[in-house]
């Protein structure tokens, strides 16, 4: 890509919508392939990954034009190989960088050439290439989706503070293959793209789900509004879906208040 | 429904009918049965002009007829398919520039709306005008092209070249004339990222950047399909990190290239990681960068910018002859390189800086340009491209973040006005630069979408 930027827009950005504030250039260290972020709410910070330099790079939200980022994890002690996606804990305070074999859990004061806190690998996890992760807070739960040892896309669903060779506790399988997720802890549910050449959509599970189950919702398609989906993040207050889709290059805002009003009530 | 339709679709009415039902697990969850489609309303943004809407959409349509594969079978029967907002830049984001003077055309690629565009060389946009028309529009799906990045046009033949930078991992070269939605007639397997392309007509070669992999590779001026570089160079001593641009010096018979800093290590002796991704279309192939797979883990740095110097026929692991590095060189994100031959100078699109700066092609280390173009009179706004057109002494500049190409002399210095201004977009349209979102953020406390490419 011919510029790496974060851009911000407004909620209800529309169209051809203005950027509020991008963080861009030189100083911010930033480069392209960032496909994965978080926002933590509590420190009011931006979190996302750098594939090509092997590092997360941490930003204040505020953050506007050539600003370099506050925090930097980077080094040989990081075990770091081409981060892609980060999930942000800002309940417990952690990252969560999938990393082929391995999910790497870093402290969120971390800066530096750190090791990590955990470390989440070994036949018995059951993946071989995560790919994308979320945390649900409220069950203390993490969701790794990953390629399997059979080689098809599973959502993993373990302990939050799973650490070495561990088992999940669940395993949704017959998953399309995925670029991202997320969670939305209060009702349990997992949001998750699912990549299809023009048929793309953003499927919707349970965290107590298990098994090759069809997904509670589908969100843009199939052949609907999305083509290939990349990202999603959830606007919880307004009951709003965002998507991201890369042959629309294009940010979709879905409205699904169903979704979040039928809730799960454990 | 067309998709710039939908792009006016709000919320007006909208019913839903659900039935909660339990789950074996205790928990409750609704599942929707049964909704209502948003209206329409007249949410105001600005709008193509109608060739612009005319061509989006039938390359829309056309790049998403017969492409649609069968959707699994255990999905629930409803679904929210219609959105209430979409943001996009629905106008073309100009990537790089060539020219071709024999012809008087000027070619410019997309990387917004996938397209590459063929005006006048002479062309300038009017005041007053929304944009200005293309002789010819290379777009749709049997064109192969996505994220376009670099581009380079053989003037003898007419042929266009352009290097797919992301997700399609190949370039592809066009016939003379090209237009529509047309095959192109070579398409050659790349290693992932490729970014700079120039073609040294004299010895037969085409040289590609790598951004991924910080690499570069050289392939036969012919090559096609599957076939392999015939040269790479990649690894630790080589001085490339991230590279973007890149032009060739024939009389020193030397490539230079522009890095944006960053890198790791990669080692052809350690265990290839699982799940990290490769350099994909590696079977089989020879003179290919080592991949993700073969990152050293921890061994990455964030550097600062540079400008480095090669043997044109530089391989493996070879030091760069020279570098252009520090802070009186004013490098911010130097993305496009132009050569010109007859000044000796190398001319820089310096994105970050909203510049173009000028070396000496002898420049080394921490030194100043010779001349800097910058300043509100200036027009540049992320300029990524640049082509510096000898025969006409002018400088061609893509303005990623303008919506326009803007030409100067080639002599130009300081904040001066351009010659010539391309517009695709009326004057003041918003240029939202997004490319490939591959992810998103939300900012709950402002209530902000949050953008990364």
């Amino acid at each position: 890509m011919a510029h790496p930027q974060i851009a911000v827009f407004a909620r209800l950005a529309n169209g051809q919508a203005k950027r509020l504030a991008a963080i861009e250039g030189q100083k911010t260290l930033l480069g392209r392939t960032m496909h994965g972020m978080g926002y933590d709410a509590v420190r009011d910070e931006i979190v996302v990954p750098h594939q090509f330099g092997q590092g997360i790079l941490v930003f204040r939200a505020t953050a506007n034009g050539e600003e370099p980022p506050v925090r930097v994890i980077g080094g040989s002690r990081t075990r770091l190989i081409a981060p892609d996606r980060v999930a942000v804990d800002d309940v417990n305070g952690e990252y969560y960088v999938p990393e082929g074999e391995e999910v790497l859990v870093f402290q969120r004061d971390a800066d530096g050439n750190v090791a990590p806190s955990r470390i989440l690998s070994g036949p018995n996890t059951g993946f071989v290439a995560s790919r994308a992760i979320a945390v649900d807070t409220k069950r203390n739960l993490l969701i790794v989706v990953a390629s399997g040892r059979r080689n098809d896309t599973e959502i993993l669903i373990f302990d939050r503070k799973a650490s070495g060779d561990t088992k999940p506790l669940r395993v949704i399988t017959g998953l399309n293959a995925s670029q991202n997720v997320t969670v939305e802890p209060e009702r349990g549910l997992i949001f998750v793209v699912q990549l299809g050449e023009n048929t793309g959509y953003i499927g919707v599970w349970s965290v107590a789900d298990s098994g090759n189950v069809p997904p509670r919702h589908v969100i843009g398609g199939p052949n609907g509004t999305l083509f290939d989906p990349r990202g999603v993040v959830l606007d919880v207050k307004n009951q709003a879906v965002l998507v991201s889709d890369k042959q629309l290059n294009a940010v979709l805002t879905y409205q699904v208040p169903a979704v979040f009003n039928l809730s799960a009530r454990p | 429904m067309t998709p710039r339709a939908r792009l006016l679709i709000a919320a007006a009415a909208f019913t839903i009918v659900a039935v909660c039902m339990g789950d074996g697990n205790g928990l409750r969850f609704g599942r929707l049965i049964a909704y209502d489609q948003y209206e329409e309303t007249g949410e105001m943004c600005v709008m193509p002009a109608a060739w612009q809407r005319e061509a989006l959409r039938a390359a829309f349509q056309e790049s998403t007829a017969g492409s649609r594969r069968a959707v699994p079978a255990n999905l629930p029967a409803s679904s929210y398919k219609e959105y209430l907002r979409r943001i996009r830049d629905e106008y073309p984001t100009f990537a790089s520039v060539a020219v071709d003077t024999v012809r008087d055309e000027v070619v410019l690629t997309d990387e917004s709306t996938f397209k590459i565009l063929v005006y006048s060389r002479m062309e300038n946009t009017p005041a007053g005008v929304e944009a200005s028309k293309p002789k010819r529009t290379i777009t749709g799906d049997k064109t192969d092209i996505e994220f376009q990045s670099g581009v380079y046009v053989d003037p003898k033949t007419g042929e266009i070249w352009a290097a797919n930078n992301d997700t399609r991992d190949r370039y592809v070269v066009f016939g003379a004339g090209a237009d529509g939605n047309v095959a192109p007639i070579r398409t050659t397997e790349t290693p992932h990222g490729t970014f700079g392309i120039v073609v040294d007509e004299t010895h037969g070669e085409a040289l590609f950047t790598v951004q991924h992999d910080s690499g570069l590779v050289t392939y036969r001026r012919s090559a096609n399909g599957e076939e392999s570089p015939i040269r790479m160079l990649q690894g630790d001593r080589t001085g490339l990190q991230d590279p973007h641009g890149i032009a060739f010096d024939s009389r020193d018979d030397v490539v230079f290239v522009a890095n944006f800093g960053s890198t790791h290590g990669v080692s052809g002796s350690i265990k290839p990681r699982q799940g990290v991704g490769s350099a994909d279309n590696k079977e089989g192939k020879t003179n290919w960068p080592l991949g993700r797979e073969f990152a050293i883990p921890g061994s990455g740095t964030i550097n600062e910018p540079s400008i480095i110097v090669h043997r044109r026929s530089a391989s493996g692991n070879e030091p760069p002859i020279r570098v252009i590095k520090g802070a009186r060189t004013q490098l911010n994100w130097p993305t496009g390189l132009s050569f010109d031959p007859q000044t000796r100078e190398l001319f820089v699109a310096n994105d970050a800086a909203n510049s173009v700066l000028v070396f000496d092609a002898a420049a080394s280390g921490d030194v100043a340009p010779k001349r800097v173009i910058k300043g509100p009179k200036t027009k540049l706004a992320n300029p990524t491209g640049i082509f510096a057109d000898v025969k006409n002494r002018e400088l061609w500049i893509t303005n990623f973040g303008g919506h326009s190409a803007t030409v100067y002399d080639l002599a130009a210095s300081g904040d001066v006005a351009p010659k010539r201004i391309i517009r695709n977009a009326p004057e003041g349209t918003p240029s939202l630069m997004i490319g490939n979102p591959g992810t998103l953020g939300y900012d709950t406390k402002r209530e902000r979408i949050l953008v990364p490419n």
